[in-house]
């Protein structure tokens, strides 16, 4: 990636203090980094960001600096340690705030009472902070007090419900998808709300809800039921079966080599598909006129074009699909085969990182290509790594 | 939560919106929730109010404006739009603004402080580029089927088009960063978002671990290496789950005091490898007694006492949900076609336009007149000959 720009970064001159562990909050305070704010990290003396104790590690020794998880949601950071827990650092961290323009924090409902942190512990009502916060349920209502783990904010943001076949259980997504979504909506957030400031002058306080985030990211989820009384359900790989919006519409079927995923949502993609399969018959075979009727027909389809494909790869039927037919598929590819993907590789999107103990290991860059948003990608700091640079930090560890 | 401010936050940004389906829709949307000003350009020969709902919802806040870009009149129109704008932003393959002549470098030409984004499938450039892509390919190519399923031999794509929702809101905190550099600097710029890059994004763990030496993960339905229990289980009802999770041994004394039966007592369970060694068992007796309870009842009895449960909600609960209610989270607008209509509100707090100013989509053409007349200057007569040569659609006509 190259790091040459002739302006500014985005956010450079922004100052992020980062009171946040996991995924969501430091999610979140890797975008701003990337887009060029300077993003301190507070992290608890000894402990660390509890992402610091979660395998897989990259070296079996010194764990707390070499987990995957915590190496790659803070890259671009500074570490400091400060026990937010305790009088004496709750005033270290109040007087942090002052220098800063945003500030991300997860602490929950029960957290806040139990450290005795109020909505604003930043002593001058004055200073126009933005402060994100981001919980799983939000600092109010029924459930802000609800435990949860991701598989729990999949279930009840919806998510998991869809995913699956349909007469067996519910199907979680990999790793903690709802904490990067919000990771990203918080970023959104505290874009929006700097553009805000610089307009009004005013700062704000941001109550983000993990759970929210994924209510508000389905695409006709309620209106089947608000517009036509459906239940919408999971159908393994296929497409939507009940409701208006049944549809023959995505399918995976197994090559040589693996899996190919295929996309055939419209009437053109539809009889493209059958051109190519050389069933011209399937178009004016009334059993296949409608949406709906191809959806019935899925088991007898998907067995056409899994004989289509016979013993050709993955690649093979990705080329004619895309490049002759215009058909959308995609490979389903595994870790290995993604960092290896002439496409990804093309772009340069993943970038190695060195980092003094962990060694190193290949990071995806960030999913946009711009010529003048080029971020960097700098390792993850060490646990308090960067507290001689501050002068009350070096004061509190006389 | 929400300061008194005279305006929406993005009050004063034009964007010219030629997305379609999902990704695009998504970000105009949160876009013109703030308040920035969304023409979204339709072509007159599609529909775009389904009565099934399909597009009403990401398209609120949004004026509409029925134009013909492949011809020639309908692309010096846009051409006038784009030089009172700030944004530009598509979904298509790249081709087709290729074809269009609306590439950045047209665009750029007329204004060049515009800032245009486009949301192709696999980007702008590599071999995969001119391919089509939906949201569900593209998340095959990204990983997440391959991470997904009840074992390692049957990919499951996720039930939501994954790359669709990321993509989208990705394309918010970029697009407002090139804002930024655009207000300071005066500069415009493309961006280029690929619907198969961002949910890589999301899985940047498994990445670096591989990477680093790593085995390859192993599917395993819900389970999980680092908590057990771990999963999903039925309650009363047909096709009712509930998910339950335990991080600590407190949260399995709890779990299984409240269960209580015998065989989950033992107190070596306390200990996470024994459990794990015995999790079928331990999975049985938490499913049998659940089975007899109704969910939202097993998730108020567990969270008492402080164990992570979680119903598997569906859009009827959702939609019926006492938090998401008290929180706000939904918002009924009054549909032109089909009486109100309740939809999800808007995840991102901060100062958005006061939900009782929403309005619902547009036809196509609704806003012609206004946008043509009043945004451009065109002439009454002009505006007749662009009906009579179905370059532009309004609605209702001009008479």
């Amino acid at each position: 990636m190259s790091t040459k720009t002739s302006f500014e970064s985005p956010l450079c001159n922004i100052k992020v203090l980062e009171v946040a562990q996991g995924v969501a909050g430091p999610h979140c305070g890797r975008l701003m980094a990337a887009m060029g704010a300077e993003v301190i990290k507070v992290e608890l003396p000894s402990l660390g960001d509890w992402s610091r104790s979660i395998g897989p590690f990259l070296k079996e020794d010194n764990t707390s600096e070499t987990s995957a998880l915590f190496l790659y949601n803070n890259t671009n950071k500074q570490s400091i340690t400060i026990d937010w827990r305790t009088h004496k650092g709750k005033k270290l961290l109040a007087e942090m705030v002052e220098e800063a323009d945003i500030i991300i924090t997860d602490w929950d409902v029960e957290t806040r009472e139990r450290h005795s942190l109020p909505k604003r512990i930043f002593g001058n009502p004055d200073h126009n902070a933005i402060h994100l916060s981001i919980t799983p349920f939000g600092l109010t209502g029924p459930y802000a007090r609800y435990k949860s783990t991701p598989i729990i904010q999949l279930a009840l943001g919806g998510y998991l419900y869809l995913t699956g076949e349909e007469n067996r259980e519910p199907l979680m997504l990999p790793g903690y998808q709802p904490d990067y979504l919000a990771g990203l909506n918080g970023h959104n957030a505290v874009q929006i709300a700097l553009w805000d400031r610089e307009k009004t002058g005013q700062g704000s306080f941001l109550d983000m809800s993990i759970i929210e985030t994924l209510v508000t990211l389905h695409q006709f989820t309620f209106e089947m039921y608000t517009y036509e009384g459906y239940v919408r359900k999971r159908h393994g790989n296929l497409w939507q079966k009940e409701s208006s919006m049944a549809n023959y519409g995505i399918t995976t079927i197994p090559c040589s080599d693996g899996h190919i995923c295929f996309g055939v949502a419209t009437e053109d993609q539809w009889e493209r598909l059958c051109l190519m399969l050389d069933r011209e018959d399937l178009l004016s075979n009334p059993a296949f006129e409608t949406r709906n009727d191809r959806r019935n027909q899925a088991t007898y389809l998907d067995k056409v074009i899994t004989d289509w494909v016979g013993n050709k790869t993955r690649h093979e039927v990705l080329l004619e699909t895309s490049d002759i037919w215009g058909l959308p598929t995609s490979p389903v590819l595994s870790l290995d085969e993604i960092m290896d993907d002439t496409q990804f590789k093309s772009r340069d999107f993943f970038n190695n990182v060195e980092h003094p103990i962990a060694g190193n290991a290949i990071h995806p860059s960030f999913p946009f290509v711009s010529k003048y948003i080029t971020p960097k990608l700098a390792p993850a700091p060490t646990l308090g790594q960067h507290n001689h640079l501050y002068k009350r930090l070096r004061a509190q560890n006389d | 939560m929400i300061n008194a401010s005279p305006e929406p936050s993005l009050k004063g940004i034009r964007i010219l919106d030629l997305t379609r389906v999902w990704a695009g829709p998504l970000t105009t949307r949160i876009f013109g929730d703030y308040g920035a000003e969304i023409i979204k350009i339709s072509d007159p020969r599609v529909p775009l109010v389904m009565d099934n709902g399909l597009n009403n919802k990401l398209n609120r806040n949004k004026n509409n404006v029925g134009l013909r870009l492949d011809k020639p009149e309908g692309r010096s129109i846009f051409l006038d739009l784009v030089q009172i704008s700030d944004i530009v932003i598509e979904n298509f393959r790249p081709r087709v603004m290729r074809n269009l002549e609306l590439t950045y470098e047209d665009l750029n030409e007329l204004n060049p402080n515009i800032i245009m984004c486009s949301m192709p499938g696999f980007g702008l450039t590599g071999p995969y580029s001119e391919y089509p892509a939906f949201g569900t390919t593209a998340e095959a190519l990204a990983g997440l089927p391959y991470l997904t399923g009840y074992d390692s031999k049957t990919p499951i794509s996720t039930g939501i088009a994954y790359g669709d929702p990321i993509s989208g809101l990705n394309a918010v905190g970029v697009l407002m960063a090139a804002l930024r550099q655009k207000s300071k600097h005066g500069i415009g710029q493309h961006l280029d978002i690929a619907l198969a890059a961002s949910p890589v994004c999301n899985l940047g763990e498994y990445f670096v671990a591989r990477s680093a030496g790593q085995p390859e993960p192993i599917n395993n339905g819900n389970k999980s290496e680092s908590m057990s229990p771990h999963g999903v289980y039925p309650t009363k009802g047909i096709d009712n789950w509930i998910a339950i999770t335990v991080e600590n041994s407190n949260q399995w004394i709890a779990l299984s005091k409240t269960i209580a039966t015998g065989k989950l007592t033992l107190p070596e369970f306390t200990d996470i490898t024994i459990r794990k060694e015995k999790e079928s068992l331990i999975d049985e007796e938490i499913s049998a007694w659940t089975s007899k309870r109704h969910g939202r009842h097993v998730m108020q009895i567990l969270q008492n006492v402080g164990v992570p449960a979680g119903i598997v909600s569906s859009n009827k609960d959702m939609l019926n949900d006492p938090h998401l209610d008290q929180r706000d989270i939904f918002i009924t607008l009054e549909e032109q076609h089909y009486g109100p209509k309740k939809y999800d509100a808007q995840s991102i707090p901060g100062n958005y336009t006061p939900k009782s100013e929403w309005y619902p989509i547009r036809d196509v053409g609704q806003n012609s007149e206004f946008t043509l007349r009043k945004l451009l200057g065109y002439s009454s007569t002009l505006c007749k000959i662009l009906q009579e040569k179905e370059i532009v659609l309004f609605q209702p006509q001009l008479i």
